[in-house]
């Protein structure tokens, strides 16, 4: 396997609007790569050129420039397909076919035998939550079950690169956390997850490194743990308040907060021992220490600015 | 090739679920009611002309299904968006366009083959006369449809629905009026611009004239083996070539 799942390099892509000559940029100069096993978020506003990327990916819609590969085959390659799952934004399936159909039907594109597409559809509507609606046809199915039907029919040939469009979308709290499960899980089977998703917490809880675009182009990419970490800032944080000493502690910290009964300090980098030695010297109890971050949000609204 | 037929099933399915098939009963409805406006129906129905009109019948029938099941294939499955299922799997795009046409084709044989039956049903009741002759003129219905389907379904890789219908009438009449009215213009005519209009059209359209064989279904014996076989040569030459052309588009098409 190749430790590089999606590569993408300098991809432009760009649009004639109706009869006009003038064309109108989806993506431009878009880089990013793609480690086998993570799960790789792609940020953006709306009209930011997401869907517009993973169709580039899927081979649906051809980049005007730049090069790229999915899983260590080049853009368009029929073979990828075999080994990639998709799930679209909204899912749209043939209305006259049930569940079980439908993942028959899906199952047949990749040239599984008839008793490995019914155990394999057996299996992946109970992961979904659907074996109960398995008989009825998708034409009656509510958005949330439908986005659970898209999942299975992504997952139909077990493929090593899930790419999904707003896989939450239309899916009510409980159903969001069910996906994440699901996601975590396939990440944990050694699959590799390419989402694009307007849910900042959703990425900010499962994604390994993300990629922020704005107006075609990359604004911010990395792994998310670095992109979010504040740099030379720490965050300690005492347990109970720290009421009698807290002019001690503002003169060390940059921020001092009382939150659920604890004192979480923001300290520069070079003043985290003097405080941990003003905690021991009052008696405070230690309850972490780690680099501060920022929220996904607060780096989101920042890049897209 | 195994997709192509997976989904040229999916066609017959759908073609099933929009209950296009019971176009066979509203023929069936048309045929009867048409038959007792015949010439002499108050003698007893001729057979020639039942089979005479029927055939006409069901070339209109067909024709219009045709269309009507190739015209939205391809835009109805881009604005249902679930053309991304179907390409995001290991299916070309060539094996998803020649499905399509597959299972218009097998739409249109089956709706042909029952019309058939019914018309020899009608004719042998009717008119007591059995006709299996009239199963030629059914085959050569077949065989237009069949560059008419294909001919739409190259216009849909890249027409709106609307350009698409009115395009096919236009390309449908100029087929049918090709030996006799673009031929005098381009033989008699005097206007030079009306000669330069009907030049491409006399030479590069098929001649659908051909494949009208009522007439001789309907008052001689049909037509001999070796026409029905050159028709179907000359059916296939031009299907390939519009799927060839619609391939051409679809295959770098944006969707």
């Amino acid at each position: 396997m190749t430790d590089t799942a999606v590569a993408l390099e300098n991809i432009t892509k760009s649009y004639r609007s109706g009869f006009s000559r003038e064309r109108k940029t989806a993506v431009e100069g878009l880089s990013l790569e793609v480690k086998s096993g993570e799960i790789f978020g792609l940020l953006g506003p709306n009209g930011a050129g997401k869907t517009t990327t993973l169709k580039i990916l899927l081979g649906v819609i051809f980049p005007d420039h730049g090069i790229g590969w999915v899983l260590g085959m080049p853009l368009g390659d029929r073979a990828m397909h075999y080994r990639l799952g998709f799930l679209p934004e909204q899912p749209y399936f043939y209305g006259f076919l049930t569940a079980e159909k439908g993942l028959d039907l899906y199952g047949k594109f990749f040239g599984l035998k008839r008793e490995e597409r019914a155990s394999r559809s057996a299996k992946l509507l109970d992961m979904v939550g659907l074996r109960r609606g398995s008989h009825l046809t998708l034409d009656k199915y509510s958005k949330g079950m439908l986005q659970r039907f898209g999942i299975a029919q992504a997952l139909i040939n077990d493929p090593e690169l899930l790419i999904m469009d707003e896989p939450s979308s239309g899916l009510d709290p409980v159903g969001q956390k069910e996906v994440r499960d699901i996601l975590v899980r396939l990440k944990e089977d050694g699959k590799t997850i390419f989402l694009s998703s307007h849910q900042l917490s959703e990425v900010e809880n499962i994604c390994d490194s993300v990629s922020i675009v704005n107006r075609g182009r990359p604004v911010r990419q990395g792994m998310l743990s670095e992109l979010l970490a504040v740099e030379g800032t720490t965050k300690v944080v005492l347990s109970g308040a720290v009421t009698a000493a807290r002019g001690r502690f503002i003169a060390l910290a940059r921020h001092v907060e009382e939150t659920n009964g604890d004192t979480v300090l923001e300290v520069g980098s070079n003043d985290v021992y003097r405080v941990l030695d003003l905690a021991r010297e009052l008696g405070l109890e230690l309850v972490s220490v780690e680099p501060s971050r920022q929220t996904l949000e607060d780096l989101f609204m920042e890049a897209i600015r | 090739m195994r997709n192509t037929g997976i989904l040229a099933l999916n066609v017959i399915k759908d073609t099933a679920r929009r209950k296009l098939f019971y176009v066979v009963f509203l023929f069936g409805v048309a045929v009867v009611a048409v038959s007792p406006l015949l010439p002499a129906f108050e003698l007893g129905i001729r057979p020639q002309f039942l089979k005479d009109i029927s055939l006409s019948l069901t070339s209109l029938f067909g024709v219009v299904l045709a269309v009507v099941l190739s015209v939205n294939q391809v835009p109805g499955e881009v604005e249902g968006r679930t053309i991304y299922n179907i390409l995001s799997k290991p299916v070309s795009r060539l094996e998803y366009l020649l499905g399509k046409y597959l299972g218009i084709l097998a739409d249109l044989a089956i709706i042909l083959v029952i019309m058939g039956l019914e018309i020899l049903v009608l004719v042998s009741t009717r008119a007591h006369a059995a006709s299996p002759v009239i199963f030629q003129g059914v085959f050569t219905v077949f065989l237009e449809c069949a560059i008419i389907a294909a001919f739409c379904l190259f216009l849909s890789t890249f027409a709106t629905a609307p350009v698409n219908v009115f395009t096919t009438i236009l390309f449908y009449l100029l087929c049918h009026v090709k030996t006799d009215f673009l031929h005098k213009t381009l033989v008699e005519g005097t206007n030079g611009f009306l000669k330069v209009l009907a030049w491409p059209a006399y030479y590069l359209l098929p001649n659908l004239e051909n494949y009208n064989i009522s007439q001789q279904v309907g008052y001689s014996n049909g037509v001999p083996a070796g026409y029905l076989l050159r028709v179907s040569g000359y059916a296939v030459l031009f299907v390939v070539i519009f799927l060839v052309l619609g391939y051409l588009v679809f295959r770098r098409k944006d969707i």
